[in-house]
């Protein structure tokens, strides 16, 4: 073994550029992938965070006896899919309306009735929050004798939605391309290294080297190409997040709601060495005596 | 130890060797002659199963080259130091290293290496060479690292293939002496060669082929 990483390293130094070619490919290869993991692990966080923030509002019909709002109130509660439902009465909406005009509330002065209709603010639970739920849940509820109107963000869900597969799809793609991208620079690397110790690796068969031998060096090679690859990416990475990001979201609040997945970023050089010796491995193919 | 039963090969229509029986004791040194195309380094390669029979059957002492695979022909090959006719050596390894490669195939320590390296080199008498490389020795001094790197293994059979080739008739028979004194210690030797000299009035067999047909043996 200790031999073999001997070849490896003097193979490594031997073949320096074309090796530090492939690990600089590598490491804008994984940047990519990384990139585009962590766009959409931000996209699945903020989705996974919109349920709780998330709510529909059944406005109620105009002089309601408090009976019939019980009963609407109940039958919104009877189902599954609700977490809470609060009932907010003409004067709470009023009364939240002036807190939240502040100062300005003068603009309400002179209204001789409260025009604001009693609601109910449903709360669905986490699992049940989608565009396709929501929206037949919005529908069924205008059904309810009593309600008005139903209102929630159904272009935001469906946007939010519909960009969480978009990007998850773009990202699957990207990330299988590049990921076969990283493995074919891995295998050309090893192959032509390969072939260029062609004489050295029949001399070592005719000596009795068996296939783990020969084989040894090239894959612990084709590691430290892909796991030195992913060390310079971390390091990219890191460079980018403390000259760039770390300043920019002082400035602008939007990049501090970013979140950097550092499990993921700490993980490249594990997966550039997986990726190495998998291409390695390939180039090799099945070593014939 | 080397035995050919009813042994053919051929490279598409040409036919290489036809029907060879062949049986080389242990401890034996024998030659095998012929003009060049008789088929003497098929047979070579066929020992060390570079090469397979097309039919008959081959034994290299317990290994029946036919039933090896990819586990077990290094372990036949360990047992055989070969002197290859274009040498094999890396030009980019010095003497020491070209040497020692046949005992790091198997994973031997590393300081058991030195100790026998060392004493191969002092066998071919390169002991002052360690650190050259193969570009600036002579044709005699690469061919002495070739079979150091042979015997430094301590094989059971050595197989020589025009081991004097390109060489001066002094130093030809230096390469002799070293495969006699090899011999001596109980290896079986095979050397192919055309060189009559090499085997004149040494008294070993002398299998002479011909067309890949074996036509004749005879004592040196």
């Amino acid at each position: 073994m200790t031999y073999s990483i001997k070849l490896a390293l003097q193979s490594l130094w031997h073949e320096k550029w074309i090796n530090f070619l492939s690990m600089l490919t590598i490491a804008m290869g994984l940047l990519v992938v990384t990139l585009v993991v962590s766009s959409i692990y931000n996209v699945n966080l903020f989705a996974r965070k919109l349920p709780e923030k998330f709510f529909i509002v059944a406005y109620l019909k105009e002089g309601l006896t408090e009976k019939e709002t019980q009963h609407i109130m109940s039958s919104i509660k009877d189902r599954g899919s609700i977490a809470r439902a609060k009932y907010i009465s003409k004067a709470d909406a009023l009364k939240e309306l002036k807190a939240s005009l502040k100062d300005a509330d003068y603009v309400l002065e002179g209204l001789d009735e409260n025009p604001l209709p009693a609601s109910i603010e449903i709360r669905m639970k986490k699992e049940a929050v989608g565009p396709e739920a929501v929206k037949s849940f919005a529908d069924s509820l205008r059904k309810i004798e009593g309600i008005d109107d139903v209102q929630y963000g159904e272009k935001f869900l469906l946007s939010l939605h519909s960009m969480k597969t978009g990007m998850e799809t773009i990202g699957l793609i990207l990330t299988v391309v590049m990921i076969s991208g990283i493995v074919f620079i891995c295998y050309s690397t090893v192959k032509i290294l390969f072939y260029r110790r062609k004489d050295e690796i029949e001399t070592l068969k005719l000596l009795g080297a068996t296939r783990g031998f020969i084989r040894t060096p090239f894959v612990i090679e084709g590691g430290v190409i892909g796991a030195v690859g992913g060390i310079i990416s971390v390091i990219i990475a890191a460079a980018f997040y403390f000259s760039v990001f770390y300043k920019l979201s002082a400035t602008v609040p939007v990049i501090r709601a970013v979140v950097f997945p550092t499990e993921l970023f700490l993980s490249l050089p594990a997966v550039g060495l997986f990726l190495g010796i998998t291409g390695s491995l390939i180039a090799m193919g099945r070593i014939r005596f | 130890m080397i035995n050919f039963q009813q042994v053919s090969k051929f490279y598409d229509t040409a036919t290489a060797l036809r029907d060879i029986n062949l049986s080389i004791e242990k401890g034996e040194m024998a030659f095998i002659t012929g003009p060049s195309g008789a088929g003497k380094s098929t047979l070579m390669k066929l020992i060390y199963a570079a090469e397979l029979p097309d039919s008959g059957r081959i034994t290299i002492a317990e290994w029946e080259t036919d039933k090896l695979d990819g586990a077990t022909i290094p372990q036949l090959r360990r047992n055989i130091g070969i002197v290859f006719q274009d040498f094999r050596l890396l030009l980019n390894k010095n003497v020491y290293d070209n040497v020692a490669l046949a005992l790091r195939v198997r994973r031997i320590p590393e300081k058991e290496v030195k100790a026998l390296v060392l004493d191969a080199l002092k066998m071919v008498n390169l002991r002052h060479k360690t650190d050259s490389f193969p570009s600036t020795l002579s044709g005699g001094e690469q061919q002495r690292v070739v079979i150091a790197r042979a015997i430094v293994g301590e094989p059971i059979i050595v197989l020589a293939d025009e081991p004097t080739g390109n060489l001066d008739p002094d130093t030809a028979a230096g390469i002799m002496r070293i495969f006699k004194e090899i011999n001596v210690r109980g290896t079986t030797i095979l050397i192919a060669t055309h060189n009559r000299e090499l085997f004149r009035d040494t008294g070993k067999r002398v299998m002479r082929l011909d067309n890949g047909n074996m036509v004749n043996e005879e004592r040196g």
